[in-house]
């Protein structure tokens, strides 16, 4: 838990740079697609469980800045021709900023009130990029160019995995180390106990301020990511229900671990393309599925699946 | 020539013409293999199941006919869930693991436009299912065909049209939502009114998960228009009509677009109040309720295919379509490569006697249908207005 | 100024929809810590079983009026015996504890929606009948319908009967005595887990009368439970403690919610709620008539 990351770690990482870089000449479109879009929930799940796993603040705010780093990216390329790999770190550091801007009167609140009043500023960011149309187009969605990265340009699955990938595998790197980081220990102490925290020295709410912070700039990363192999964003993909797929990709996986995250993702990433397989008559009860998976991991696996297979190691 | 190198010659010559047919995904001699999907789950699965059956019954009658020209048409079904991320990944592994001849789905046209940029780029034809459209056929692209219910600016102008020549009336309120078909519906009905010499006193723009209609009603009511032009879904479409009559506001035409209404009796039902349904007209683009025997012959056809469910309002939306899908390729014969289809398709014009008007495109035209009816339901019969209403193709854009 | 008093009025009755719904959230909240996310579907839950009752076996209005939320009292009550018992004690990761509360009623307001649109019926939007039907009541130039006078009596009676179950009756005060304190509670006697599931039988029942209320004015669809927003707004206007902060915030979130698309524009209403909910968290978090924020004891 201290010290440097175990290699396996890192070998893990390379064989996901890897499978970038190789897996465009061997599978379809559609399998590459599926494996951005599953690289793109790992950051964002990962950031979202930096808040609920890491330091318990269930903070829903999350998909606000995701669609802030996908706007920012995008408009950022579009309208002032700033590329991609200056452009996804301005977004995510704008989106890290109204995260701080969020976090600092945000943090003062009570678990509930917290919730809710993230929840709310979601649904304002989602108003706001429905109604402010002159910049975001509104209901009538913002067609994306391709990317331009170190010159290249990125606009389908297939050249956009190898950015994935290696974006991918950097912010896995980054949370190896923040999670062993004196940060990452004072993250575990937070939630653990607040009183305790405080008592042995540690600014509980610098903390969590930094928390909501980092987990902003992540989703921020993720925004960035999707403009690389999608060419259309619309508002209403930036609302609840990608909140609680999310919600559903951190409880079932494992809240508190990356191993878990990425198990979580692969599961409810997974889930609705076997669903795809279903008989027709089933689909209709796809949401009524998602609403029992939910109630049923939260019962019968509160530390998800990953939970299941190790036991407590004090985080 | 030697007969030997004739011979050659005439082999190599099949074994290519036999390759290229070959190469084209989706065609092989004895079956055409098309991708249909629309929402199959979800809030808009509504607006899906009974139109993507009312297709699939088309294609298995046809199937059981023979097919068309000796190929028989297999169907790969998908959920797209009308939501942007779901559709594009439905026409990604229709595209290139299922390997289909062309696209044919999609209800909701903020889903569609997310896909539109794949398709174009991979040259496959697209035709969608039954929405309406407008993001995604202006501008036109080659590839994508669609509206073939009509466009809401269709509707938008139709019922200004309407409202401003027939009725003779001169101030419009306009209440929509604020969504993109809010948005087309808007343009094309206030360019239509103030064409026509008409002034558009009042425009709401309202959410579509709205609760409580009194404001816009208010602001509209203080406007004192003399027809209200409505482009909202079934549940405010209700809540519109009730307030109206609330109000006493009922000897104000009351002008709604198609997907306010999905069945009349209903939605009479549901507004409760004969006293605000005096003075209501809605478009519609079929001759459905016109004509009692075309309704009869698709039900009985969905029946006979599904006799588990019961056809809902939304299940002829499916039919121009499909009609259209098949006309083109019966049209093409037994040379089927994809461009030769977007040709083909792009001749299209194919009158029925179930649309209200002609189903046509052309070069730079990508919206099929461009004239529908207006009806007036007084909450027992509908009577169809005389007069055929037709976009002009400039209103709104 | 007209326009005003009407969206005034209007405003009012639809405010005590959302402050009926605001008192099930905070009921639950103030026995459980639990933030109940499916408040909006038993809502729905409620209006579907009324609309059930009365039209498929034609029971009169009266009958429904008792039955539907008694079927929705069974829900919530069965719902914490069967999940939220289970999920108690639970930590999502060490010592988080509220998360798996949350999670669970997420997962059970996709449950009940997912349930209900499977019935083919309910593609349809559907009306249920007013409790009073008939012209609309004029106040001078203000009009008002029966049924917002309905909802307002009913509003009213609910919240007094709240107020007298908790504050005199034996039962409500053992619940308020759970709620403090259950350690202490089950010390004294007081069977703290039955306890817990009336109280989600009480609050899903009211939010079950709150949809029968709601019906008939807002149009059933399986979507209608996105009313909980408004809620969630007024209570939070009520600190999420206090019962009459709920009606109150009801109340002033529907005025102001037909002020603002009266006087601003009807783009706005839809993120009102929302902007009131921050608002009021960030310059009083304990609501304009919660009690000063209070750490639990650890």
């Amino acid at each position: 838990m201290y010290g440097a990351p175990p290699r396996r770690q890192f070998l893990a990482l390379g064989v996901l740079v890897i499978a970038g870089f190789v897996l465009p000449y061997l599978l379809p479109d559609y399998f590459l697609y599926i494996g951005n879009v599953l690289m793109t929930y790992l950051v964002l799940a990962i950031g979202l469980d930096l808040l609920l796993g890491w330091t318990g603040q269930f903070a829903f705010a999350h998909v606000a800045f995701y669609g802030l780093g996908i706007y920012g990216t995008a408009l950022l390329h579009m309208r002032l021709g700033i590329p991609f790999v200056f452009g996804m770190p301005i977004a995510a550091a704008g989106a890290a900023l109204i995260g701080l801007a969020i976090a600092l009167p945000a943090t003062r609140l009570r678990t509930v009130y917290l919730a809710l009043a993230t929840f709310a500023f979601a649904e304002c960011a989602q108003w706001v990029f429905r109604t402010w149309d002159s910049v975001t187009r509104g209901p009538d969605g913002l067609r994306m160019s391709a990317a331009s990265v170190f010159g290249f340009s990125v606009g389908n699955d297939r050249e956009a995995m190898p950015v994935i990938a290696v974006i991918t595998a950097l912010v896995l790197a980054a949370t190896f180390y923040l999670v062993r980081s004196k940060l990452g220990r004072a993250f575990c102490a937070i939630r653990d106990s607040e009183h305790v925290a405080a008592a042995s020295g540690i600014d509980v709410r610098r903390v969590k301020v930094l928390a909501f912070v980092i987990s902003a700039f992540y989703a921020g990363i993720a925004g960035g990511m999707y403009t690389l192999f999608q060419s259309y964003v619309h508002p209403d993909g930036l609302g609840v229900w990608t909140l609680v797929l999310l919600l559903t990709m951190v409880v079932v996986g494992g809240s508190g671990s990356i191993g878990g995250m990425v198990l979580g993702v692969l599961l409810i990433g997974i889930l609705p393309e076997v669903l795809r397989a279903a008989p027709r008559g089933l689909l209709v009860w796809q949401e009524f599925a998602y609403g029992l998976i939910l109630i049923l991991a939260i019962m019968f696996m509160p530390r998800g699946i990953w939970g299941l297979f190790t036991k407590s190691r004090s985080a | 020539m030697s007969a030997w190198r004739r011979g050659f010659a005439a082999l190599g010559v099949i074994f290519l013409i036999g390759n290229a047919q070959a190469q084209t995904p989706g065609v092989t001699d004895k079956e055409i293999v098309i991708g249909l999907f629309g929402p199959l789950s979800g809030p808009l699965v509504a607006y899906g199941v009974d139109p993507l059956n009312a297709a699939r019954m088309v294609y298995e009658d046809i199937n059981a006919k023979g097919g068309i020209h000796g190929r028989k048409i297999r169907l790969v079904i998908e959920d797209d869930k009308c939501n942007p991320n779901e559709l594009v990944a439905v026409v990604k592994k229709l595209i290139t693991v299922d390997k289909v001849f062309i696209l044919h789905g999609g209800s909701c046209t903020a889903a569609i436009a997310a896909a539109q940029e794949y398709v174009v780029r991979e040259k496959v034809p697209y035709m969608m299912l039954n929405a309406a459209g407008d993001n995604a056929v202006f501008p036109a692209t080659r590839y994508m065909f669609g509206s073939f219910q009509a466009t809401q600016r269709v509707y938008g102008s139709a019922l200004a049209e309407y409202a401003i020549k027939t009725l003779g009336t001169k101030r419009a309120a306009i209440i929509v939502h604020d969504d993109d078909y809010g948005k087309a519906n808007l343009a094309a009905g206030k360019a239509v009114v103030e064409r026509l010499g008409g002034t558009v006193v009042a425009q709401e723009r309202i959410p579509p998960s709205i609760t409580d209609i009194t404001a816009p009603v208010l602001n509209i009511r203080a406007a004192k228009p003399d027809v209200i032009l409505s482009g909202l879904y079934p549940a405010p479409a209700v809540l519109l009509a009730q307030k109206y009559g609330e109000f006493g506001m009922s000897a104000i035409p009351l002008m709604q677009a198609n997907q306010g209404i999905p069945t009349p009796s209903v939605y009479a039902k549901n507004v409760g109040n004969p006293e605000a349904l005096k003075n209501l007209y809605h478009t519609w683009a079929f001759n459905d309720i016109a004509n009692e025997a075309i309704r009869s012959r698709w039900t009985g056809m969905y029946k006979k295919h599904f006799p588990e469910r019961e056809p809902g309002p939304f299940m002829v939306t499916g039919l121009p379509s499909v009609l259209s899908v098949v006309d083109t390729l019966q049209r093409m014969g037994r040379d089927l490569t994809r461009e030769k289809f977007v040709d083909a398709m792009e001749k299209l014009d194919l009158k029925t006697d179930t649309m209200t008007g002609p189903l046509q495109f052309g070069p730079g035209r990508r919206d099929a249908l461009r004239s529908v009816v207006v009806i007036k339901y007084d909450g027992v019969t509908q009577k169809v207005m005389p007069g055929l209403f037709t976009w002009n193709g400039k209103d709104g854009t | 100024m007209n326009l005003a008093l009407q969206a005034i009025a209007s405003g009012i009755a639809t405010g005590c929809v959302y402050a009926l719904v605001a008192l099930s959230l905070v009921i639950v909240y103030k026995s459980t810590d639990v933030v109940n996310f499916a408040g909006g579907e038993l809502v729905m839950l409620g209006a579907y079983f009324g609309l059930l009752l009365l039209v498929w076996l034609n029971l009169p209005y009266v009958a429904m009026f008792v039955l539907a939320p008694a079927a929705v009292f069974a829900l919530g009550a069965l719902f914490d015996r069967l999940t939220l018992r289970r999920v108690a004690g639970r930590k999502l990761s060490k010592h988080v504890d509220l998360v798996p509360y949350v999670v669970a009623t997420i997962g059970l307001s996709y449950l009940l929606k997912g349930a209900v649109r499977v019935v083919p019926y309910t593609e349809e939007v559907r009306r249920l009948p007013p409790l009073f039907s008939g012209p609309p009541v004029f106040a001078g130039d203000v009009v008002l319908q029966r049924q917002d006078f309905a909802i307002i009596v009913v509003t009213a009676i609910v919240m007094a009967g709240l107020w007298l179950f908790f504050g005199y009756t034996l039962a409500g005060k053992a619940l308020r005595a759970t709620s403090q304190n259950p350690r202490a509670a089950a010390l004294v006697g007081i069977p703290v887990s039955t306890a817990r599931m009336a109280v989600w039988g009480l609050s899903s029942a009211i939010a079950g009368i709150a949809g029968l209320l709601l019906a008939p004015k807002l149009l059933m669809t399986p979507d209608m439970g996105s009313v909980v927003m408004l809620a969630f707004a007024a209570a939070a206007v009520g600190g999420f403690s206090s019962l009459p902060g709920c009606v109150v915030g009801g109340i002033a979130l529907g005025v102001i919610q037909n002020l603002v698309g009266v006087f601003i524009s009807p783009q706005a209403i839809a993120v009102t709620p929302f902007f009131v909910i921050m608002l009021v968290l960030l310059v009083r978090p304990a609501g304009l008539f919660g009690e000063a924020v209070v750490l639990k004891k650890v």
